[in-house]
């Protein structure tokens, strides 16, 4: 095994990244709309093709851009659908993302055939890459502090995750739970599930752009749906997401690393081995939760929490 | 709560920042495709390690990145890719380091507007399919390993010579062999285009079956196009690749088939990767002879079984 400052990089970047995800995606879990994050890795196709017509580049600027408006349109249309359709949510995303989906596959048909514009190729960062392109914090003549750029990037959007959440964290967590009460208290529900949405949207493509897909839609729901498993208190809901949002980034790299090595094989993918990490403490979660094994959960999930702030 | 939060972000960052002496090199030179591999260990010889990160039989766009390409590319003197987008995401970051003063080249660097394919901003990346454009690339790899090693520059110069004579001496053969084609017959149909810069050079017309994304599937009207064209011209051959999937190479044989017109695979051809490393096709120059030699004698023309120097086995 062959640990070096890269891989403190890459769980900087990582934890950052599992951070900025299981924040939002704790109320979109209770929203059941966890697979929001999935939706929109798709959804983004027709963002890139029309930000490609438009400005001729594949530069990350106009791509992030156009992505980041498909994000939020596959937002907005999937509760239009959920509202005046009489769809349940989980139907809704799934029509809205697979029609801009295909959207996107014949706009690139009709008219940018000859270049590569998958999102992979175009949108999605890798995560492993990230210490190639770093910014010095400071410098003196002995020693050296530098991070990823991607390290910046992503803190930014966490940090604005929790800003918003904190600023609006009563308003978001009526709406989640009661929306009726939270509109005859006048919290606008609507106007607070608009911006929740913006923020998965937006947090998603950055992400997406840094890091790379798998380990984004992985954060947003896993971490949430374990600590789901040990508490139902909002508030340690939130603070437990985040632990084992960064505690997989740590796991998923120290066994990246470790884990091939032991039985002799090279290193492995890093943003895959910590999705497979909070895979694994969700596991843990499930065995060993507070209720563990013994108490069957599923009766209980389709009752409404308890709110107990 | 919140207040302690927001706090988080900021310790965290405090927490994984590491005192950092001066970068050390381990004297290394890493190349991205095997490709350009190939050409620096030939023009090298045993003056230099050269480390290459996309496996062989690997195609770059579904390579999947790992940490310790990271460690070599930090550790090593000198970094050389192919650019024009090949690498994806590596190549812009790549580019960014290079951007930034770190012994960095991209092996396509300085060649004309007129000799790439594509669109200004957008050239197709494959220029290797072309023998005498990588012959340029291979003199641009021997200037950057004299001024990045001038000691040894006779020696670096003395090999590239005769590596370039090898090349050209490929090329001329390669010319010689693709008229004897019967000209109607001069469509090299593929599974997705890789082969642009062989067609260019070579006069012969190709045709993939899906687009250069990946996402971009091949439509039916697509493929009906292309049995017809095949009926028409009475071509008898398309060809698969090794990194890309035959299925649709298979529904045109099908199609070509229910209009009693009978089209063989004329064999497998290296687009982005070479073949196994250690074999003949392991090398630039065994990898083209291949594809040259198969497409030739699949299309009805006659070019040496054993290829341009008789180190090919069928």
């Amino acid at each position: 095994m062959n640990w070096t400052v890269n891989d403190l990089h890459i769980i900087l970047v990582g934890g950052l990244c599992a951070m900025a995800c299981a924040l939002p995606g704790t109320f979109l879990l209770l929203r059941r709309m966890s697979m929001m994050g999935d939706a929109i890795s798709h959804a983004v196709l027709p963002g890139l093709a029309i930000a490609f017509l438009i400005s001729g580049t594949r530069t990350s600027w106009w791509m992030f851009f156009g992505a980041a408006i498909a994000g939020i349109l596959t937002a907005l249309f999937s509760q239009w659908i959920t509202r005046f359709g009489k769809v349940e949510r989980g139907a809704a995303m799934g029509i809205v993302f697979t029609t801009l989906f295909a959207i996107g596959l014949i706009l690139i048909k009709q008219t940018a055939d000859d270049v590569d514009l998958d999102a992979a190729c175009v949108l999605y960062g890798a995560l492993e890459y990230t210490p190639l392109n770093l910014v010095t914090l400071f410098e003196t003549e002995t020693t050296i502090l530098q991070v990823p750029h991607a390290a910046i990037v992503i803190g930014a959007t966490l940090l604005f995750n929790i800003l918003v959440i904190g600023f609006f964290f009563k308003e978001f967590t009526m709406a989640s739970f009661d929306p009726a009460l939270a509109e005859t208290q006048g919290f606008r529900p609507r106007l607070m599930h608009y911006l929740l949405m913006t923020m998965v949207a937006v947090t998603t493509v950055a992400a997406f752009e840094a890091v790379g897909s798998i380990i984004v839609i992985a954060m947003l729901i896993v971490p949430p749906a374990t600590a789901f498993l040990i508490t139902r208190k909002l508030p340690v809901l939130i603070a437990l997401s985040l632990i084992v949002a960064v505690l997989s980034a740590i796991l998923g790299q120290v066994s990246s690393q470790a884990l091939p090595y032991l039985f002799g094989l090279p290193e492995t993918t890093s943003s895959g081995m910590m999705a497979t990490a909070s895979g694994f403490l969700f596991l843990l979660a499930w065995l060993f939760g507070p209720d563990g094994l013994i108490k069957k959960r599923t009766g209980e999930l389709e009752k409404p929490m308890e709110l107990e702030d | 709560m919140f207040k302690s939060l927001i706090l988080l972000p900021i310790l965290f960052l405090a927490g994984a920042c590491t005192k950092k002496n001066k970068v050390t090199t381990d004297g290394t030179i890493v190349t991205t495709i095997g490709m350009i591999a190939d050409v620096t260990r030939e023009i090298a010889g045993d003056k230099q390690e050269v480390i290459n990160l996309i496996g062989e039989g690997i195609d770059p766009h579904t390579h999947k990145p790992l940490k310790s390409e990271v460690d070599r590319i930090q550790n090593a003197e000198l970094v050389l890719y192919n650019g024009l987008l090949l690498e994806g995401k590596m190549g812009t970051l790549l580019n960014t380091r290079k951007e930034k003063g770190n012994p960095v080249v991209a092996v396509t660097e300085g060649l004309e507007d007129v000799e790439l394919i594509g669109d200004a901003d957008h050239p197709d990346p494959h220029l290797w399919m072309d023998v005498s454009l990588w012959t340029k690339v291979a003199g641009k790899i021997g200037g950057e390993l004299i001024r990045h090693d001038s000691e040894n520059s006779d020696h670096y110069t003395q090999r590239l010579a005769e590596y370039q004579k090898h090349l050209t001496d490929l090329h001329t053969h390669a010319l010689m062999v693709f008229p004897t084609i019967p000209p109607g017959q001069r469509v090299l149909v593929t599974a997705h285009d890789a082969f642009s810069y062989l067609g260019r050079a070579y006069g012969i017309e190709v045709r993939g079956i899906q687009g250069i994304s990946t996402e971009s599937e091949a439509g039916t009207k697509d493929i009906n196009d292309l049995v017809d064209h095949l009926v028409e011209k009475k071509i008898p051959a398309i060809f698969v690749e090794s990194s890309v999937s035959d299925k649709s190479v298979k529904a045109v044989i099908e199609g070509a088939a229910q209009k009693g017109h009978t089209v063989k695979i004329g064999g497998e051809l290296f687009s982005d990767a070479m073949g196994q490393p250690g074999t003949y096709e392991g090398t630039y120059i065994g990898m083209m002879d291949h594809n040259i030699t198969t497409i030739v004698n699949g299309l009805g023309g006659t070019a040496p079984k054993n290829g341009f120097q008789g180190k090919l086995n069928d």
